[in-house]
């Protein structure tokens, strides 16, 4: 049956590609948001789910993209286990595809890594309705280029993912959340003094002159942790950080109105500026939020350039100055050669990572 | 049909160029370059091949270049000739990656090796690519931080990043593929290029930097390498826990892991080669037994924790009592007694050569593996000792022949390929960190199928379309008829 659902898939592609039909690859939807507009005829991947393998000892598991996001998860945490990356879900319905299609990453990423540091491999139909897997499911593999990981972020513009194998991690026995009251520098600073030594922080927060840290790992390690850090403990802490994951921190209340959500990945020393309004501030200053009008993408982008980094339209009613950040002429040239192999007819996802032609 | 498929078939072999065209590259790179423009035979024949078995070829000349510009000018000279041009750092690559099977140009970066920057509070530095491994955390020394990433040789940052390299302590800190921020690229077409950047969310678009992390020089000329770096452990300490059998230890490994103790490396050794390292390392105490090495980082309470844990977990799985080493002396006895394993295996052979294979398989599959590896290797009447990466499944079989006997070689180099597809029949892979270079290319194609390398190959295509970037390499040419 689960046969017969991809050989669908490439049917309806090779006919697509056959008559340059754009297709509009869509789990869930709960990440529409993200990325130029869809444009299309709706591919909708649900019908392919379900667990292919998860054996606990070995670390991984292997499903099928269509597999809602909240079971997998719910099956690794019954054997106690997780998704190190934190996968945001900001609505319910999310799936692994895209997930893995967005690699967008949690409050936990720059403490474990991000999406595609725990893609062990992929299935994906291409844009000539090829069905191919790339990596595979051990940790280590160093056989051919690392198409696996190139798939991860790349919105479905080089091809569908259709199974992928992902590393998972024990759950922490222990985790606490502290607060201090700090401003956004002190703040920044002290995430990244903390950040360079071994302690076991999982993630961080600035918010409203408040600082949120999160302590994962053995019990004594976290208790050892959490009386040298001092601050005061935040009772209910995990439903701060899934709020900060899944946008539903009262910060995100404009966004999800509608106005636009920035979102700048720069160095995490980068010092706190005044860009017009109140950040959000994660990933031990390497993310920071804020809603700011579209008109200020050119002052963004040159900041978060000037700092190493790029601002992204995150969300937005109107789309309008580019959701990514643009690319150098060289590396778009890069990218459109990619594009052209992985997909010749241009009909996976067409204009949905407008960057670099894509 | 119509463009439905790849085109395969299509994409001839790299031929070997016409001598005039590498004569006249040559005359240019010898006016630019100088005296770092070298065709002396010895310095080619050095150029010519990696630590792994003979098989060298040697470049047409060597070129010794000094900055990012240089290097584009090497490559935009090739591309142009249609001559071959061969990245090469420090030459231990282990598959043949850096034999020049066509001539051409050989790029040595290793005079390329400054450290460019050291960012302390970003946990980040950038560097040439001619810097090593050992060069670099000579030069953190003082900042506290330190760069985890320890293949044994001490090669090159590019040629690391080049390979995708790991090694003993990627259980804990990952591989190449995870602290590779991003690159400085010179492509095919001489362009130089900047994927990635300080942030940890690295560039908008496609994920270049893993891309060309693994790409074996192939798809571009790796000149800077932005990586991510480590503060140094308050303390550390090592342990060796011994086993009746072989399958105790990968046991106890595996409870250890479900644990989510945070290991910085657990080698095992086999009970041939772990009687290899008593005799050449002088080991006292040790039984020739199915061994693993370990070693804990952490805060001084957090290593404590972690090693009495581990031991628990092994005695609960008939291990021996652990022996720690604590002070910097005896730790790094013992680990230099892992690390000279290679030499300790063939000293058990005096006279014979070796290779090493490098299948990685599901962790739940490694002891099935080893196992149906020594039973292999028994058929064979050959000598081939193990060790083995075990929390990443990773394992090398050490396969010794002597070399004036050609069918002795030949049994040798069939074990090769069947523990490779031993890897993949088990779900794993043929190669863990050593990379595919000439050696693994049938491998590839039985690991991934014809459909994924054909799409490898397109990519080739796509970002080399005159093919000079190492020819012959990483993936086969054409499809096999």
């Amino acid at each position: 049956m689960h046969e017969a659902v991809i050989q669908g898939w490439q049917a309806r592609v090779r006919e697509a590609a056959a008559a340059k039909t754009p297709l509009a690859i869509r789990g869930g939807g709960t990440k529409a948001f993200y990325g130029e507009a869809e444009q299309g005829e709706p591919f909708d991947t649900r019908a392919y789910a379900g667990i292919v393998d998860y054996e606990p000892t070995e670390l991984v598991v292997t499903a099928r993209a269509g597999t809602l996001l909240a079971d997998v998860e719910r099956t690794l945490r019954e054997a106690g286990q997780m998704l190190a990356f934190e996968p945001p879900h900001f609505a319910p319905g999310g799936t692994l595809g895209g997930t893995i299609a967005t690699g967008l990453s949690g409050p936990r990423r720059p403490y474990a890594g991000a999406v595609r540091d725990h893609v062990l491999g992929v299935k994906v139909v291409d844009g000539r309705g090829e069905l191919l897997t790339f990596g595979g499911r051990v940790m280590k593999n160093v056989a051919g280029f690392d198409v696996a990981r190139l798939m991860t972020g790349a919105l479905g513009t080089l091809g569908i993912v259709a199974e992928a194998s992902l590393k998972c991690v024990p759950q922490p026995r222990a985790q606490a959340t502290r607060v201090f009251e700090l401003s956004a520098d002190e703040g920044i600073r002290r995430a990244n003094e903390w950040g360079g030594k071994p302690l076991p922080l999982s993630a961080t927060c600035q918010c409203d002159g408040r600082l949120y840290v999160r302590l994962s790992g053995a019990a004594p390690a976290v208790e050892a942790a959490a009386a040298k850090f001092g601050g005061a403990e935040v009772p209910d802490g995990e439903a701060l950080w899934t709020a900060v994951r899944d946008h539903a921190h009262p910060f995100f209340a404009a966004a999800r109105d509608g106005a636009p959500l920035w979102r700048l990945s720069v160095r995490s020393t980068a010092p706190h500026t005044d860009l017009g309004a109140e950040q959000l501030i994660e990933w031990g200053g390497a993310l920071r939020w804020l809603v700011a009008p579209r008109a200020e993408a050119s002052k963004l982008r040159a900041w978060a350039a000037a700092h190493g980094g790029h601002a992204t339209l995150f969300a937005a009613r109107d789309r309008s100055p580019g959701v990514f950040h643009p690319l150098p002429p060289a590396l778009a040239g890069l990218h459109a050669r990619l594009k052209a192999e992985f997909d010749p007819h241009g009909i996976l996802n067409p204009g949905r990572m407008a960057a670099g032609g894509a | 049909m119509d463009g439905t498929t790849h085109p395969a078939g299509t994409a001839a072999a790299f031929e070997r160029p016409a001598p005039d065209a590498v004569g006249e590259v040559v005359a240019g790179l010898r006016r630019r370059f100088g005296e770092r423009a070298s065709i002396n035979a010895g310095v080619r024949e050095q150029h010519g091949h990696g630590e792994g078995l003979a098989d060298a070829a040697l470049p047409d000349v060597v070129v010794y270049p000094h900055t990012d510009e240089e290097v584009a000018a090497v490559v935009r000279l090739c591309n142009a000739a249609r001559v071959p041009v061969i990245a090469f750092g420090i030459g231990t690559s282990l598959e043949g990656h850096v034999a020049a099977l066509y001539g051409g140009v050989c790029l040595d970066l290793s005079q390329m090796n400054r450290v460019l920057e050291v960012n302390a509070d970003d946990l980040d530095c950038r560097v040439q690519a001619g810097v090593t491994r050992e060069q670099l955390n000579a030069e953190l020394k003082g900042t506290g931080l330190f760069f985890p990433i320890d293949p044994g040789a001490n090669a090159t940052i590019g040629g690391m990043t080049a390979t995708r390299a790991s090694g003993t302590n990627a259980v804990r800190y990952g591989t190449m593929r995870e602290n590779v921020l991003g690159l400085t690229v010179v492509t095919a077409a001489g362009r130089i290029v900047r994927t990635g950047g300080r942030a940890r969310k690295s560039s908008a678009g496609y994920d270049l930097t893993r891309l060309f992390v693994g790409q074996e020089g192939t798809l571009g000329i790796v000149t800077e390498i932005q990586l991510r770096l480590y503060g140094v452990p308050e303390a550390i300490s090592a342990a060796v826990g011994q086993f009746d059998d072989l399958r105790s230890a990968v046991q106890t490994v595996i409870v250890a892991m479900q644990h989510g103790i945070p290991v910085a490396r657990i080698e095992l050794l086999d009970a041939l080669q772990m009687k290899a390292c008593i005799a050449y390392s002088k080991l006292d105490g040790f039984d020739a037994k199915p061994t693993l090495f370990f070693e804990f980082h952490g805060t001084q309470a957090g290593v404590k924790e972690q090693s009495s844990l581990m031991e628990a977990i092994a005695a609960d799985h008939g291990g021996h009592p652990f022996r720690f080493a604590t002070a910097a002396e005896d730790r790094s006895r013992l680990w230099k007694a892992r690390h000279n394993a290679w030499y300790a295996a063939l000293a058990l052979r005096p006279g014979a050569m070796g290779f090493s294979t490098d299948a990685c398989v599901p962790i739940s599959r490694l002891a099935d593996c080893v196992l149906e590896t020594h039973e292999d290797v028994e058929r064979t009447g050959l000598v081939c000792p193990i060790v083995g990466h075990v929390g990443d499944g990773n394992f090398h079989l050490l396969v010794l022949f002597d070399p004036a006997d050609a069918d002795e070689r030949a049994r040798a180099e069939a074990l090769a390929q069947r523990v490779s597809l031993r890897a993949i029949r088990m779900g794993g892979t043929c190669t863990g960190e050593h990379g595919v270079g000439v050696h693994k290319l049938d491998a590839l194609v039985a690991e991934h199928g014809d459909e994924a390398v054909d799409l490898m190959r397109t990519i080739k295509q796509a970002l080399d379309p005159n093919g000079i970037l190492n020819p012959g390499k990483t993936v086969p040419a054409r499809r096999r008829e």
